[in-house]
């Protein structure tokens, strides 16, 4: 089973904040969709660096398959 | 950090949820429940109204279609949460000496507290089905609820 950690924070009118921590590439994704299902409406979302960390080493794996 | 989003919640329960919800969140305001029969002492000609929409709402019609409300009181304030006929939440408040402000602030922090024990509640339960588990958790000094979680 691949790992999942998460922080959350409910602020006192029930709003959430959610960050996925080590989930790499699109795989965040699904965890962060996860929660906007439960919670409700999705007011932001923000992809910071090990989601395109992942996305370019799947690129990089691309180029060096294409000179072959 | 792979991806950090920020959500409005929407509370979408029945009937009896709502009111384990109201009457977990209300205790931190003072407030406890009543039964129905001890609520007419608070009311009178002095009485303050104020009615409060909770926008984001959508509770499911039980099967009986009836005893969707609960009334919590605390030191001559009543707070009446129900359905509308539309399925949304409303909270009626009641109170002798306090003007309508006074009334829509108190009923907007009960709201508050109620929307917030609602997504803890949901939040909580459904990573418990996604197999993942509690690791720390803490309320800071503004209520903000801080849950760390993980499913190794």
């Amino acid at each position: 089973m691949p790992r999942e950690e998460l922080e959350i924070e409910i602020d006192p009118s029930g709003k959430v904040t959610a960050r996925t921590i080590g989930v790499k590439g699109p795989r965040c994704l699904d965890l962060a969709d996860f929660l906007a299902k439960i919670v409700g409406r999705e007011q932001s979302r923000e992809l910071t660096g090990e989601y395109y960390e992942e996305a370019e080493h799947a690129r990089e794996h691309i180029d060096v398959k294409q000179r072959w | 950090m792979s991806t950090v989003i920020v959500l409005t919640p929407i509370i979408i329960a029945n009937w009896p949820v709502i009111t384990a919800v109201v009457a977990a969140a209300v205790g931190t305001m003072g407030f406890s429940a009543v039964q129905t029969t001890e609520t007419q002492k608070i009311a009178g000609t002095e009485t303050t109204r104020e009615e409060i929409e909770v926008d984001n709402s959508d509770i499911l019609q039980n099967a009986e279609g009836r005893g969707e409300q609960i009334v919590v009181e605390r030191e001559g304030l009543r707070a009446t949460f129900s359905r509308d006929t539309r399925g949304t939440l409303r909270v009626c408040m009641e109170g002798r000496g306090h003007s309508k402000a006074e009334l829509r602030r108190i009923g907007r922090e009960l709201v508050d507290r109620v929307t917030q024990q609602y997504v803890y509640h949901r939040v909580i339960t459904e990573l418990k089905e996604r197999k993942m588990h509690v690791v720390s958790e803490e309320v800071a000094e503004d209520r903000t609820v801080k849950i760390h979680v993980r499913n190794w």
